[in-house]
């Protein structure tokens, strides 16, 4: 667990509901100290794309409370400009679908949403986007449209578009689905870098392999909705009978982890 | 941790370890029939993705028309509509003409294709509605083709007809070839700057600019369906099912949208959008704009004087 005086999120026995009857929370509870690198494993459907969600503030708790840079993170608050405009900087989320994400007509103009919203001068915004575009080795797609990339090309311009923005904390939700082998190398490289820089991680996933390089920490939902473990990597993997409970793995199913 | 493999996985119905009776060995010798009403349309739907692919690889050519800031082309072509709404006569407009093939040739457009793009649909739509004003009928005059007579009157084509329907056929065709022009050598995303910047209010330029982007997603998605659908289909499908089809995709279409539209939307508010957008500065009118401008006065002025002089 991350000292006390390092958290920067935490969320406090949360309960949320869609349409106020199927649960996706159930009393969860988190502590997301700054610096980290946190992996949210567990089943598909057990809540982990919700509770990132609520951490970038997009869904609220029915019951249970979120805190973010000590502040607490309601609709109420988010509706004030100054706010909204604070966490929304410090905050990025990197959607699972990123056809979601590339909605502008051009990958320029989406990776420049961002910076535009928050009020940044165009000028700075301009530098900025040709930057993200050079690090992310996406130039040539500048002036394409989005329904002229790829599957990978759109997830780089989705997290070029997150990346202008310069958050603290990025949260990145089933960050390697879908992704040929050699882009989910790549993003996982970007990962460890954004980490080294500084950056706090939070991803959800259910990749087992990759574990060990993209988060130190994890946290393990149960299909009931609630987080049943947190602990170091190596904890969590060596535990079989926890990852067998939560049905992450299937009883024939290999671990790499002698 | 070891993997085992030894024990069964799920209990196999014994009807999936029996082989099917495939194919007749005699090879295809069964009633070939032509594709029906939904595989036309569908196809008709990649085929609108593919020409606006194509468009988009045309817009991308380095020609004269792709050279011009998007919002001087815009309000140039347009005044050229307005040159051509005031013709009156067919030289008049095939001048202008002239001049929309001259500019698809200098912006590299294939000039076959940029024909065939106009005249294959002005027959259909301009040519029927004016086919009645041809006849002496409607526009009393010369008669040129005699067709019979009507209550002691003879009816036929009359060359006052023939010339009124020339001069709206070759209006619309002119007018059509302009905006073919700038829908061709214009990026979508250009097209969407330069309204942008000629007052169209912004919320409603990017309403329009989502709902073309994820129109081809959605595409795709009942493609996807559609294909899915027929590596599934043996024996021939019914109109029926046809028809079935349509509306259970048409409802599964609607639910992504709907799901869609939640993400983006939750992807906008997450980089803080807050019902405003701010846009990055378009490129400012330079020497080939000047240019462009004054060269396209001198035909207007030319077009509008050959136009009197024939009058």
């Amino acid at each position: 667990m991350p000292c006390a005086d390092e958290i920067i999120l935490s969320v406090h026995d949360l309960v949320h509901r869609y349409l106020d009857r199927y649960t996706a929370l159930d009393g969860v509870s988190l502590d997301i100290g700054r610096g980290e690198k946190v992996a949210l494993l567990g089943a598909n459907g057990c809540g982990k794309s919700t509770l990132l969600k609520v951490l970038d503030g997009l869904l609220f708790a029915d019951t249970g409370t979120y805190e973010a840079f000590g502040e607490k993170v309601t609709e109420d608050a988010l509706e004030d400009e100054q706010f909204s405009r604070a966490f929304r900087s410090r905050v990025g989320f990197v959607f699972q679908n990123a056809d979601a994400m590339v909605f502008s007509p051009t990958v320029r103009e989406e990776i420049a949403f961002g910076p535009l919203t928050m009020g940044l001068d165009t000028d700075v915004v301009e530098q900025r986007v040709v930057d993200t575009l050079a690090m992310l080795d996406i130039a040539a797609l500048a002036d394409r449209a989005p329904y002229q990339l790829s599957g990978g090309q759109k997830k780089r311009v989705a997290i070029a578009s997150v990346l202008v923005m310069n958050p603290e904390v990025l949260l990145f939700d089933e960050p390697t689905a879908a992704l040929d082998p050699r882009t989910q190398q790549w993003l996982i490289e970007l990962m460890v870098e954004l980490h080294h820089a500084g950056k706090t991680i939070v991803l959800a996933t259910h990749d087992l392999d990759t574990l060990e390089v993209i988060a130190d920490r994890c946290a393990v939902m149960s299909e009931e909705h609630q987080i049943v473990r947190t602990g170091t990597v190596g904890e969590v993997l060596d535990d079989r009978r926890l990852l067998l409970d939560v049905n992450l793995i299937h009883e024939r199913s290999p671990l790499r982890r002698a | 941790m070891t993997a085992h493999t030894s024990a069964p996985v799920t209990a196999t119905p014994r009807w999936l370890v029996t082989g099917e009776i495939g194919l007749c060995p005699c090879s295809s010798i069964g009633r070939r029939r032509k594709g029906s009403y939904l595989a036309k349309t569908i196809d008709g739907a990649a085929g609108v993705v593919r020409q606006a692919l194509f468009a988009d690889d045309l817009a991308k050519e380095r020609g004269l028309l792709q050279r011009i800031e998007p919002r001087v082309k815009v309000v140039s072509l347009l005044a050229l509509l307005v040159v051509t709404a005031l013709q009156r006569t067919v030289p008049g407009l095939l001048a202008v003409y002239a001049v929309a093939l001259a500019l698809a040739a200098l912006s590299r457009i294939p000039v076959g294709f940029f024909v065939k793009r106009v005249w294959l649909f002005i027959p259909i739509f301009t040519g029927i509605v004016v086919l009645p004003a041809t006849l002496s009928v409607v526009t009393p005059g010369h008669v040129v083709l005699p067709l019979g007579s009507c209550f002691g009157h003879r009816v036929g084509v009359t060359s006052q007809g023939l010339r009124g329907a020339g001069l709206i056929v070759t209006r619309v065709a002119t007018s059509v070839s302009l905006v073919v022009l700038l829908t061709l050598t214009t990026s979508w995303s250009r097209l969407l700057a330069a309204l942008r910047a000629l007052l169209v209010p912004r919320m409603f330029v990017m309403v329009l600019a989502m709902a073309y982007r994820y129109l081809f997603l959605l595409l795709g998605s009942v493609q996807e369906m559609y294909v899915a659908r027929t590596a599934r289909t043996v024996a021939r499908a019914d109109a029926r099912g046809g028809r079935r089809f349509v509306a259970a995709s048409a409802g599964a279409v609607f639910g992504k949208a709907t799901t869609l539209a939640d993400e983006v939307h939750q992807a906008m508010v997450a980089r803080g959008y807050r019902g405003e957008i701010r846009v990055l500065r378009v490129r400012r009118p330079g020497w080939t704009e000047l240019v462009w401008v004054v060269t396209m006065t001198v035909v207007a002025v030319s077009v509008i004087g050959l136009d009197r002089a024939l009058r």
